[in-house]
């Protein structure tokens, strides 16, 4: 008798409890989105649709999350929302994604692209066939880079944010001389050359890569070629630290910027998350205290610093297998312009990619000063990003074979300019 | 029916059951081997069973992919995201970038460094921890088994801090004694196969003491004893009794040795990535630029159907070579 009783107790607890989930939806998400901020949003998000519920993986971005990627196409399991690079990226699962413009259009009205950042919009549509005026991703943050200084050791060493690359020597020599690294570049990390590149090249002529990889310009034009050899400059005049090209950005460059024992790094605007992350935190990183942030100072008379460069962080694509559930469209559209949005801009993990939105809760005045320089500069910034893999590719390759003295500038920049006709004629 | 010799010299009767016994017999024999015969079937049809979720495993998780990998590489991707059979022009494409015979350079100092420094030392430690350490063996076959236990990540993140000039920790110690590093030998595309080599001796010697103590305590006491009343010691009986016994260990190590070359890939994504400008480039790290950065999935199958080839052929040409004794007990494998 007992036996049946317990018997009918679990049959009648199964029934209800799948019962209960019919009626919550769910909605699968992959990304490398930082996992604490990406809970908050989703619960956030949870909290406002308590009908659906999201299950978020998250991969580390090389190698797991782009081979999971890979795998899961092929085998057609995508998940229903994935986190995204424009360009590249986005290209490669073009295929596996819904163009999103009806269901933007339908959320945010017909002009909702205008809210978007041009330099963002500009990426969206990156590597997209000729014609295809689709978008296949939708942004959720923006990144401006620039140099970011430790202010607490520059102050103790009567130095100021540099506006000349004499001054930037002179600053690199006095943190050398009082025992710090003067600028941290993660050479081994192709990403964080290019973006150091991307700065010098759109000083000696804005908006030169982007044409360079259009086929417009070629990458061997003597603007590019003077921005290879002030790259070459960089690590000769001792303005990076020696061994750089050893060196990775994360973790070691960023934990040893964040310790005070860095003079200066070249990063972006989502440095200033570091001062969300659990405590103990350092002296400099609490509340960014210790940190400001200068574009990179012209290297040659008769340049301009550096422009703002940067674009999308990070966007989201829905996929084929998404698109057949309205609730996967509903976390994405909260995700990059809602309430997940406004999570993950709190927690200041990176500027917003629609206009209109910004941080809010416990953050001091110089972040939100930080914050707002970096807005501003935001709608005039230059393209960061590359349509082609193989062009980052080969770019990486130069400015690694340049910088160790391998390859001459002009050289260099021919290979980068073979990988582009390459790329542009299997287009 | 069969006819007992002398049996016609015997009664009718006699015979009459004696056939009768005999046809009886005959039948009994005859069950008996179209039992064994049914026995000896559905024996081998148990084998059979037994062998069977192996070789599905086998074939689902191995042949399989290996398949459908040969496949790809006669494929390249169209940019609407669809293939179209492109023949050997993935194969051709790969022989002809000079990426490639930077790997095969590669490939082959690695193999040709790692796998006698490895066997030495790992040979090396494991004869002093077995003849020389009684209490403490122990804990020297835990300390220097270690690093194949621990993690390629956290062993990268060392090793590029002990790289570092400057603030690194070798620096730390070197400059005690006024040696300053001026770069980072993983930075320099002279130095950086070499660093990524002196990383995995570090992590694998393990292994092969691990490998060469199996094998010493497998050593035949009764050859060591003869060896020693002939007059063998020390070096002499390490040099020319030990180390020909210790042969199918070493040939073992031999063939792991070749195997894993071919196979390495996260030390180097981890600490240099293939660079500078792909100084550092492996197999591994070749495919997985292939087809996961670049989204080449063609040449990147082409790239490992190579590998394969090119692991299949040294393994089969050094059990050609050396034989197939390869366990440290010097059993025989097949």
């Amino acid at each position: 008798m007992r036996k049946m009783l317990f018997l009918a107790t679990t049959i009648l607890a199964a029934a209800l409890s799948s019962a209960a989930n019919a009626e919550q939806k769910e909605v699968t998400v992959w990304s490398w989105f930082v996992q604490s901020t990406m809970q908050k949003s989703i619960a956030a998000f949870e909290k406002a649709h308590p009908d659906i519920k999201v299950n978020y993986t998250y991969y580390n971005y090389s190698p797991e999350y782009i081979t999971a990627l890979k795998a899961a196409a092929a085998s057609g399991s995508l998940p229903d929302v994935i986190g995204l690079q424009p360009g590249s990226l986005t290209q490669q699962y073009r295929e596996n994604l819904e163009a999103v413009n009806e269901r933007a259009a339908k959320q945010w009205g017909d002009k909702w692209a205008e809210k978007v950042f041009p330099v963002n919009r500009k990426q969206m549509l990156m590597g997209n066939p000729k014609g295809d005026e689709n978008y296949y991703i939708i942004p959720q943050e923006s990144q401006v880079l620039c140099i970011w200084y430790n202010r607490k050791i520059f102050e103790k060493l009567n130095l100021s944010p540099p506006k000349t690359y004499a001054d930037l020597k002179a600053a690199a020599k006095a943190l050398t001389d009082g025992g710090y690294i003067p600028m941290f570049q993660g050479a081994a990390d192709g990403w964080q050359n290019e973006n150091v590149f991307l700065m010098l090249a759109n000083q000696f002529a804005p908006g030169i890569t982007d044409k360079a990889q259009a086929g417009e310009a070629k990458w061997t034009a003597p603007e590019l070629v003077a921005a290879m050899k002030a790259w070459k400059g960089l690590f000769d005049d001792g303005i990076f630290q020696q061994g750089a090209l050893g060196a990775h950005a994360y973790p070691t460059g960023a934990q040893l910027f964040a310790q005070g024992k860095v003079g200066m790094m070249a990063l972006g605007s989502w440095w200033m998350q570091e001062s969300k992350f659990p405590p103990p935190l350092s002296e400099f990183v609490q509340n960014m205290d210790g940190f400001d942030f200068f574009y990179l100072p012209p290297v040659k008379d008769g340049n301009s610093a550096s422009p703002p460069v940067g674009g999308i962080d990070i966007g989201y694509g829905l996929t084929k297998n998404g698109g057949k559930k309205p609730e996967a469209w509903t976390f994405l559209a909260e995700l990059t312009n809602g309430v997940g949005l406004q999570e993950a801009l709190n927690d200041l993990n990176d500027l917003p990619a629609f206009d209109g939105n910004a941080p809010k809760g416990d953050i001091t005045d110089h972040v939100k000063d930080m914050s707002a320089r970096f807005m501003a500069d935001l709608p005039k910034a230059e393209n960061q990003r590359f349509a082609s893999p193989a062009v980052a590719e080969a770019l990486d390759n130069a400015l690694a074979g340049v910088a160790a003295g391998s390859i001459e500038p002009e050289a260099a920049l021919a290979t980068v300019q073979a990988a582009t006709e390459k790329a542009l004629a299997a287009k | 029916m069969t006819q007992l010799p002398g049996a016609e010299t015997r009664p009718a009767l006699f015979q009459c059951k004696m056939a009768s016994i005999m046809s009886a017999e005959a039948m009994r024999a005859g069950a008996a081997v179209a039992a064994v015969k049914r026995r000896s079937a559905s024996r081998a049809s148990t084998l059979y069973l037994f062998a069977l979720p192996a070789t599905l495993l086998f074939v689902v998780f191995v042949a399989y992919p290996i398949l459908w990998v040969a496949e790809q590489s006669l494929y390249a991707g169209k940019t609407d995201g669809g293939v179209v059979f492109a023949g050997l022009a993935n194969y051709t494409t790969i022989l002809s970038d000079p990426t490639f015979w930077i790997v095969v350079r590669n490939m082959a100092l690695w193999g040709a460094i790692t796998i006698p420094v490895q066997m030495l030392i790992g040979g090396l430690l494991a004869y002093f921890i077995e003849r020389h350490t009684h209490a403490l063996r122990g804990f020297f076959r835990t300390m220097f088994f270690l690093p194949v236990v621990t993690s390629v990540s956290v062993i990268s993140l060392v090793w590029v801090q002990i790289y570092a000039p400057y603030y690194g920790i070798a620096q730390e110690y070197l400059k005690h004694i006024g040696i300053v590093m001026m770069t980072s030998p993983i930075g320099d595309p002279k130095t950086a196969i070499y660093a990524l080599i002196v990383v995995n001796i570090w992590q694998w010697t393990g292994f092969s003491m691990l490998m060469y103590i199996a094998g010493i305590a497998n050593l035949s006491s009764e050859v060591l004893d003869a060896a020693r009343i002939d007059g063998a010691r020390g070096w002499r009986l390490a040099v020319h009794v030990i180390v020909p016994m210790l042969a199918p260990a070493t040939k073992s190590l031999l063939l792991l040795g070749v195997i894993g070359t071919l196979q390495t890939f996260p030390i180097v994504h981890l600490m240099t990535g293939g660079g500078p400008n792909r100084a550092s480039e492996v197999f591994g790290t070749f495919i997985f630029k292939q087809s996961f950065v670049l989204g080449d999935t063609g040449t990147g199958a082409a790239l490992s159907v190579i590998v394969l080839v090119v692991a299949l052929a040294l393994s089969l040409i050094q059990i050609a070579v050396l034989g197939a004794r390869l366990s440290p007990a010097g059993r025989e494998e097949s």
